[in-house]
């Protein structure tokens, strides 16, 4: 459930906040009599949003939020004060407060606020706990059914390419939008990896495969594919378009075969090259927050080639695939 | 003749005429490369009838096809019962095709995505391969047009901050 933590040295003042919050909001509220008590909490997870007043003894609310940026805890407060001097207002929000409202709260004006930062939509599924919550069991199935469909894959690449392949363990995880443009912002910036995206889509699943190869390994790919010709930007676009083709194809085919079902795969987009990929994940930000992510990092034995495979599944798919999986998960 | 079967038989004659009109180019390939099968796309912008086709190599009819090259991309669909894609970045088209809309084209040729895919036979081996050809002569051109404009915009803004720097 999503925390509160409301930090006021008046017992009135905190109890005032506690009513304002939206009734319909089910939060678990803390509170706090002054900063220190209040950055205790939050160090103990409790307060995902700080309702934070500046004013109170033993530390007031200007040291919280530096205390705050300081120990990086993962928060996001407002403060409610008096004191309703511009000054103070651009002091907090360079001390990293995202709103400042002055006392006394006004439920209306509250949840306009949490709404604006999309604090309401929250319910605390971002909390970073629950997010790390993919049920053990549900994770290990995951996992294992990458290993057998990366198994075949492997043993294709070995047959097609005469090259050992060092099978990677898969990285299951549930990730969230800012994450993943995190991970995307890396291959923009860096000019050193090139990547492809394809969609796939079957009955009840529907998700990305992101294809990403460090440019060094060029010259080794180059060799296993048999070309002589010289790695030029265009021969590089068409050895990642062919790598990509074979570790993409295998994988998927290899996960539905398990899942007894037929992946559809479209059109392959390169990444970068013809699509600003901030842009590109920016359109799509409202539309999910997260999305489970299988991540696979390949190394080819006695060459230089680094790629990784992400495979990206709408959280809805995750209810199809237990449901194809679940001979797995009895006895 | 039973109903059923009949229905059989009307379900399968909807399915070819479907086939034979989808705007989509369908061909079907055996391992060396001689076509059985050429739908209607394919008749209409290469201009070569089935009876024209059948039996025949795909590079003889087309010589701008790379033959080692088409051959390497069409390894892994043969071999691993994958699938392939080729996009128009990479080749603007396998088959040139001309333009065909001479009013609102600007284009002298399709720009194509191929899509090639395994077709398995009933022993479960791949002795055929199907070959899609998609027309994105449209979004090519999109894509390009894009690009010249940002293009445009760049050396605008530099000679915006050149001026800047003078004054």
């Amino acid at each position: 459930m999503y925390s509160v933590l409301i930090c006021d040295d008046s017992l009135v003042a905190r109890k005032q906040v506690a009513k304002c919050l939206p009734e319909e909001w089910e939060v678990a509220v803390h509170f706090a009599k002054h900063g220190q008590e209040a950055i205790t909490a939050l160090r103990e997870g409790k307060g995902q949003l700080l309702l934070l007043d500046l004013n109170m003894p033993v530390m007031d609310g200007y040291q919280v939020l530096e205390a705050i940026q300081e120990q990086k805890l993962p928060t996001k407060v407002i403060v409610i004060s008096g004191d309703i001097q511009p000054e103070a207002h651009q002091r907090v929000k360079r001390l990293g407060a995202l709103e400042f409202i002055e006392k006394p709260v006004k439920p209306a004006a509250l949840e306009t606020l949490l709404q604006q930062h999309r604090i309401l939509e929250s319910d605390g599924e971002e909390d970073k706990p629950e997010l790390a919550n993919l049920d053990p069991e549900i994770r290990d199935i995951y996992q294992e059914i990458t290993n057998i469909a990366m198994g075949q894959a492997g043993d294709h690449l070995a047959r097609i390419l005469n090259v050992f392949v060092k099978l990677p363990i898969p990285n299951v995880n549930l990730i969230e939008a800012s994450e993943l443009h995190m991970m995307l912002q890396d291959i923009e910036d860096k000019d050193t990896v090139s990547g492809i995206c394809q969609g796939f889509v079957g009955p009840g699943i529907c998700g990305e495969a992101l294809f990403i190869l460090s440019d060094s390994s060029f010259n080794d790919v180059a060799k296993i594919l048999n070309i002589s010709e010289e790695v030029d930007d265009q021969m590089q676009l068409e050895l990642l378009m062919d790598a990509a083709n074979i570790l993409i194809g295998t994988c998927l085919n290899g996960l539905a075969s398990q899942l007894d079902m037929h992946f559809s795969q479209g059109h392959p987009e390169v990444l970068g090259q013809h699509r600003n990929i901030t842009e590109l994940i920016n359109i799509n930000k409202t539309r999910w927050r997260r999305t489970l992510a299988i991540e696979l990092s390949y190394g080819l034995e006695g060459y230089q080639v680094h790629c990784d495979l992400v495979l990206l599944v709408t959280e809805e798919s995750m209810e199809t695939m237990n449901n194809k999986l679940s001979h797995l998960l009895e006895d | 003749m039973t109903d059923e079967a009949l229905n059989d038989l009307t379900e399968f004659h909807w399915m070819m005429d479907m086939l034979q009109t989808v705007d989509v180019g369908l061909v079907v390939l055996n391992r060396e490369f001689q076509i059985n099968l050429w739908n209607g796309f394919m008749e209409s912008h290469s201009g070569l009838l089935p009876s024209q086709v059948r039996g025949k190599s795909l590079f003889t009819l087309f010589p701008e096809v790379n033959e080692s090259w088409f051959r390497n991309k069409a390894r892994p669909v043969f071999e691993l019962k994958n699938r392939a894609f080729i996009i128009w970045e990479q080749r603007p088209y396998l088959l040139k095709f001309p333009n065909y809309r001479p009013i609102t084209g600007t284009e002298d040729f399709m720009y194509q995505n191929i899509t090639l895919s395994p077709l398995i036979s009933t022993t479960g081996k791949v002795d055929n391969i199907c070959m899609m050809i998609y027309d994105v002569t449209d979004v090519a051109v999109g894509k390009k047009v894009l690009e010249s404009a940002q293009v445009t915009l760049s050396e605008l803004n530099e000679k915006v901050a050149e001026r800047k720097r003078l004054a």
